[in-house]
């Protein structure tokens, strides 16, 4: 016998053990607003059945823990992530090194490296300012209710950043904001999230995605802009004349013609090393990501 | 000897697995405004009346499927009275999807029905 919709959340975190964290965050939610719009419908007409009476006829009709944890199995082995489908293995390293310009994985990693830097620069400015005036503010009156809404607003961009990195890098994360106790007041909500991990692992996730950010995108710059350059030189030498070293107005250097081949297949071999390097990045930050923005 | 209602529960449940994003797309193509999960059960309660054919618990699962195929969307909302709800709404690749699903519907259902009566 369940006798309270966070009993029966708990039950079906249960169940879900082992399954994506990211599936029984979705889970516990879609739940708990089920059963809340249901217990509360059934407060208004049918007020003389007892709150437990009715919370089990709503379970009857929703499912037990066990079924409803099994409908989520089900429907998440169905449907994996769309980027995170591997490509098929081919047998020669050749192969599976150039292959890597088919691989949406690689592609998504590369633009989240340039995304990163901006959500970076936003998430340690937000981070920063919300946090020194929470405790700056916590004299006044309003000190407490904004350390709150600050608090409310590193869930929310923690939930969008999920979404970021499900979508460019293909690691399964949340779709639904964690489940939250409703009936709190505003204090004991305050309480609830400053004492909960998850909020701290989210700042500090936002913390280090500026440094992280940063290195993405000077990378990303610094080897995009050598590997043109390097396919770039026989047209510039050839075509418009221009040395690849040049000293004062004496010393022009010319690379000599037999090298240009040498110079463009360089160029192309960097910028591929560099996009599986960028794939290997991805997964390991999105493996990162998870650890710190997903409740286990 | 047959274990009939566990054949049964298990038929059924294969059953469901395909119809119930059919049934849903249904519903919220045939709804002019946005939907949210326990209005959707209360209604399907209404069309299957005393015999439940799934329970309500396994129709979000459907739904986060559907959305994530990019055949409804979805966006929450908070209400009076109570938690946030989420509100789904059929997108315009859910309303084409569902003309294509409809035709499948009805060439599976006199192919079965022919089948059944060996006609």
């Amino acid at each position: 016998m369940i006798k309270s919709i966070e009993e029966y959340l708990h039950q079906l975190k249960t169940e879900l053990q082992g399954s994506d964290p990211a599936t029984i965050q979705d889970a516990l939610s879609d739940a708990e607003e089920h059963l809340r719009v249901a217990l509360a419908n059934s407060r208004e007409n049918q007020p003389e059945k007892s709150d437990e009476e009715a919370l089990n006829s709503i379970i009857e009709q929703y499912g037990s823990p066990a079924e409803t944890a099994s409908a989520y199995g089900e429907v998440e082995r169905r449907t994996v992530p769309q980027l995170s489908r591997e490509n098929p293995k081919t047998e020669s390293v050749v192969a599976r090194f150039f292959g890597v310009y088919t691989d949406a994985r690689a592609w998504g990693a590369l633009l989240y490296m340039l995304i990163a830097f901006v959500t970076g620069v936003f998430y340690f400015t937000w981070a920063v300012t919300g946090f020194s005036l929470s405790v700056s503010f916590a004299i006044f009156i309003f000190g407490l209710p904004f350390a709150l809404l600050f608090f409310i607003s590193v869930r929310g961009l923690a939930l969008l950043e999920g979404r970021l990195v499900e979508g460019l890098l293909g690691i399964r994360m949340p779709r639904r904001p964690l489940f939250t106790q409703q009936n709190l007041k505003w204090f004991e909500r305050l309480k609830e999230l400053a004492m909960d991990r998850h909020t701290w692992f989210s700042i500090l996730y936002m913390l280090i995605q500026f440094v992280l950010g940063t290195i993405y995108f000077v990378l990303f710059v610094t080897v995009l802009s050598i590997s043109l350059s390097f396919i770039a030189i026989p047209v510039l030498q050839e075509l418009f004349n221009l040395p690849t070293i040049q000293v004062g107005e004496g010393v022009r250097y010319f690379f000599p013609t037999w090298s240009y081949p040498l110079l463009v297949i360089g160029g192309i071999l960097l910028w591929t090393i560099f996009m599986n390097l960028a794939r290997g990045i991805g997964q390991l930050h999105g493996r990162m990501a998870k650890s710190l923005l997903v409740t286990d | 000897m047959v274990d009939s209602p566990t054949l049964t529960k298990k038929f059924q449940k294969e059953l469901n697995a395909g119809i119930a994003s059919l049934v849903l797309l249904s519903v919220m193509d045939n709804s002019d405004e946005p939907m949210y999960g326990y209005q959707i059960a209360k209604l399907l309660d209404d069309y299957s009346g005393e015999t439940s054919f799934m329970k309500q618990g396994a129709l979000y699962p459907v739904l986060r499927q559907l959305e994530s195929s990019g055949l409804l969307e979805s966006k929450v909302e908070p209400s009076v009275s109570g938690p946030p709800r989420r509100y789904y709404e059929i997108t315009a690749e859910g309303k084409e999807t569902l003309v294509v699903w409809q035709g499948v519907w009805k060439q599976m259902k006199s192919f079965v029905d022919k089948a059944i009566k060996g006609a």
